[in-house]
């Protein structure tokens, strides 16, 4: 395995920041999740913390998928990437900007009075939960996005090669760069606040984003087992349609409650009760593709990547249904059981993604023919058993919490405090078994394709 | 199907159903104003609050953000704004229990903090969230009760206070407060709290002296 052009390496920049920021992600999870049981244990309160857990989140999968996307759009249009100079900028402003502001979240949290409003826009956190990001930094992110568009597109436009993959990546990409607008301005009616940011976190995980899914899953296919570029298209199109055909309209079932008119029950229950098909769809064209694969290369790439599809369909597609119907939500919203299905369905729809991505293109990357992916299966089953676990311990909870305080009417901090204290140490413990496996998976990026093979030395531990 | 109907479909299906989500969106902003109050100045500087300190980081409203911390749209239909100025001011001062941190909200800011969650809690919701279908079981568990009882349920005592196990958690468990306060104590404590407790939260039991005395009776039985 060897890249054909030398500009794909500017992938691995991304990598390295996204899987920094990962263990970072992770670690403060862990503080966040100690904190339920001992609020006062660290210097941040839980706010910041969360805030950090979550931005951390969106900040490094959004920097997996520019690498990836730098990765593909060179093999399929091929041809060297329009500007490197313009690309590497791109991505050190990108590191620049995210570093500030987390440093203005840490400052916040020392001294909430920093973020006093000047001229009427808050200067170090919007308050406004996974766009917390304030409004300077929106600008930067929207430069960034846009250059790193512009370059994509520039390459593409070298050599006219418009493949289905690479066009519906750019599609996917710029429905991205789109939705993040309506989070941009300020609304002095909360419940239009919370109309217009649901355009955005919404309209990213099961729009954008599951489209973006999409193509590069059609491309990993291709890369891992060779499966045909017609076949894998076609499918790649049918799936991403009903993705947006029951996505868009999906959007309603954050609109049940808000204060927005009751025709959003219907259409809200509807569309996402039918969300998950495209997922389904998904995983069934991951397995009949790879189903008669002999002599695959890339096993850690192939198997990533067909877990990839199951988790995207078990954390979004089934975790969601559960509680998407108006008469299960009354009951359900904002309770733990929320809570659950963010974290299955991210660590499925796109943890996974992203990792998959860099298990098949950075063995190209760095020019290793093959490599040991004893360390590959090892982080994959530490992590999946983890956060499973994590999941099933916070659909507990979210049980006890909807039964005791929604049902019986039982107050929230004494079921939080009394009811579910076990729950919360549980999801700690399985927390730090999730950090272990991402440790490993760290220890294998810097090291893959940089140390000998394992048949060379008889005798190699376990990873 | 070809490809190329493939691709068509998904690019004028998702077009057709974005337009559709466009118009609705369009209808739907047309009739918010009318589904909640007026939004005065105060509201929205209670808003911006609401901004400055990251409550969405702890707290949900209407349901949406962290599940660290109660819900708080209808919050004051639930605890009187004294109460709820005093602990938003100084959590710990009021429940030496709190998770919630002193942030070092103003007393204007306090103000404007809870103008604005009355505003929320008059937003139509549809019905959101719903009354507990199983409270009935919370109540008397039962058994038969007494005047005093039903009075502590009628007046909302059990938002603050937790008898074995149930209720909240805000003011001290009184579980056991008969054997710890005598009868004038309780009676006292009721008609002015801050008379015997200096900077006391819990609101004056506003009630003729016959409902005191029965709330007094109930406390005392609680051993
Ligand atoms: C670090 C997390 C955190 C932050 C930030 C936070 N809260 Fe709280 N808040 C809590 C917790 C936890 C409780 C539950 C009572 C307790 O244990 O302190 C609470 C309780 C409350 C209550 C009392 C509810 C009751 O039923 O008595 C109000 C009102 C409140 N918060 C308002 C706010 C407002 C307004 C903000 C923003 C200015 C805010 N909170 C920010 C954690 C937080
Ligand atoms: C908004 C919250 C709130 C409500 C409602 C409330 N209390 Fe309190 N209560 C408190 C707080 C805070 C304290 C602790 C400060 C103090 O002792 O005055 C307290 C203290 C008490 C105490 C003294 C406990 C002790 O041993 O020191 C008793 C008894 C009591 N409340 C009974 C009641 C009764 C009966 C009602 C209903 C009529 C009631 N409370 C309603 C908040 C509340
Ligand atoms: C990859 C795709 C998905 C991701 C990453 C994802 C993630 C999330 C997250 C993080 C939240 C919580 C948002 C908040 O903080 O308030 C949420 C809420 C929700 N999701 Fe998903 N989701 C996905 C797909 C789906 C699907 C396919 C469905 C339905 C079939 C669904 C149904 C819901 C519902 C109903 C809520 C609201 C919960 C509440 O009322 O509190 N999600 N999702
Ligand atoms: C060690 C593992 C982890 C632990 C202990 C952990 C812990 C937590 C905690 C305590 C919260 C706050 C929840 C609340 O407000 O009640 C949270 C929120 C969140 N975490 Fe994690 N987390 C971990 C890993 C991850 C991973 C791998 C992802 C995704 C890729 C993730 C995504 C999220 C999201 C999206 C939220 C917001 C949830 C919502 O609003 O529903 N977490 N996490
Ligand atoms: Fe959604």
């Amino acid at each position: 395995m060897s890249i054909k052009y030398q500009s794909q390496k500017i992938a691995e920049h991304f990598y390295t920041f996204a899987v920094i920021l990962f263990l970072v992600q992770v670690i403060v999870g862990i503080i966040a999740a100690v904190q339920f049981i001992k609020p006062d244990i660290f210097i941040l309160n839980f706010n910041t913390i969360r805030t950090l857990h979550i931005n951390a989140m969106v900040v490094w999968l959004l920097a997996g998928m520019m690498g990836a996307t730098y990765y593909v759009v060179p093999e399929e249009s091929e041809t060297e990437i329009w500007s490197m100079p313009l690309a590497k900028f791109q991505f050190w402003a990108t590191v620049v900007a995210t570093t500030a502001v987390v440093l203005g979240y840490i400052w916040m949290g020392l001294n909430p009075q920093a973020n006093s409003p000047i001229m009427g826009i808050t200067p170090l956190n919007e308050g406004r939960e996974y766009i917390e990001a304030p409004r300077w930094a929106d600008v930067l992110i929207v430069i960034s996005v846009l250059t790193f568009l512009f370059v994509n597109f520039m390459t593409m436009l070298k050599t006219k090669k418009w493949t289905g993959i690479q066009g519906t990546l750019i599609g996917g990409l710029t429905f991205l760069a789109l939705m993040y607008l309506p989070g941009m301005f300020y609304t002095k009616s909360m419940v239009k606040d919370q109309f217009w940011w649901w355009w955005v976190v919404h309209l990213w995980v099961e729009g954008a984003w599951e489209v973006i899914a999409g193509a590069l899953l059609a491309f990993m296919l291709m890369k891992v087992v060779g499966a045909k570029r017609e076949v894998v298209e076609k499918w790649m199109y049918i799936e991403v349609g009903f993705v947006m055909f029951t996505g868009i309209l999906g959007t309603g079932h954050h609109y049940y409650w808000i204060g927005t008119p009751g025709y959003w029950l219907w259409v809200g229950g509807i569309f996402s009760s039918l969300e998950p098909l495209p997922l389904l769809f998904m995983v069934w064209d991951a397995f009949r593709t790879t189903r008669d694969a002999r002599n695959v290369e890339n096993r850690a790439g192939l198997y990533y990547t067909v877990a990839h599809a199951i988790f995207n369909f078990v954390g979004a597609g089934l975790w969601g249904v559960i509680h998407t119907l108006p008469q299960v939500n009354k009951w359900t919203h904002g309770t733990q059981i929320t809570t659950a299905h963010g974290h299955l369905a991210f660590y499925g729809a796109y943890v996974l993604l992203v990792l998959s991505m860099i298990y098949i293109t950075l063995p190209a990357i760095r020019g290793v023919k093959e490599f040991n992916s004893s360390r590959a299966f090892a982080s994959f089953w530490w992590m999946t058993i983890s956060m499973v676990f994590i999941v099933l311990t916070i659909t507990g909870a979210g049980m006890v919490q909807t039964y005791m305080e929604r049902l019986m009417g039982l107050d929230y901090v004494a079921v939080k405090a009394n009811y579910n204290l076990w729950f919360w140490i549980l999801r700690a413990i399985f927390g730090v078994g999730f950090l272990y496996g991402v440790w490993i998976f760290v220890l294998d990026f810097f090291k893959l394709g940089r140390e000998p093979m394992p048949a060379a030395i008889p005798g190699i531990e376990k990873a | 199907m070809t490809n190329k109907a493939a691709r068509n479909l998904f690019i004028f299906g998702s077009l057709f159903f974005f337009v559709i989500f466009l118009g609705l969106t369009f209808d739907t902003m047309g009739k918010l104003d009318k589904r909640a109050p007026e939004i005065t100045e105060k509201v929205n500087a209670g808003k911006m609050a609401w901004h400055k300190y990251d409550c969405i980081g702890c707290h949900t409203i209407l349901g949406n953000g962290s599940y660290f911390a109660p819900e708080l749209a209808k919050i004051t239909e639930k605890k009187p704004k004294g109460y709820l100025k005093q602990f938003l001011m100084d959590p710990k001062a009021v429940n030496p229990g709190a998770s919630m941190p002193k942030l070092g909200i103003t007393s204007e800011e306090a103000d404007n903090l809870l103008t604005f969650l009355d505003w929320t809690a008059q937003v139509d919701t549809n019905g959101w969230p719903p009354k507990p279908i199983l409270a009935s079981a919370v109540g008397a568990g039962g058994k038969e009760s007494s005047a005093g009882q039903r009075l502590y349920q009628s007046m909302g005592c059990s938002g603050c206070h937790m008898i074995n196990g149930i209720g909240g958690t805000t003011g001290p468990d009184l579980s056991r407060v008969g054997s710890t306060r005598d009868r004038a104590w309780l009676a006292g404590h009721f008609r002015d709290p801050q008379a015997y407790v200096p900077k006391s939260a819990m609101p004056k039991v506003e009630a003729p002296d016959a409902d005191i005395e029965q709330l007094t009776d109930y406390m005392l039985t609680l051993k």
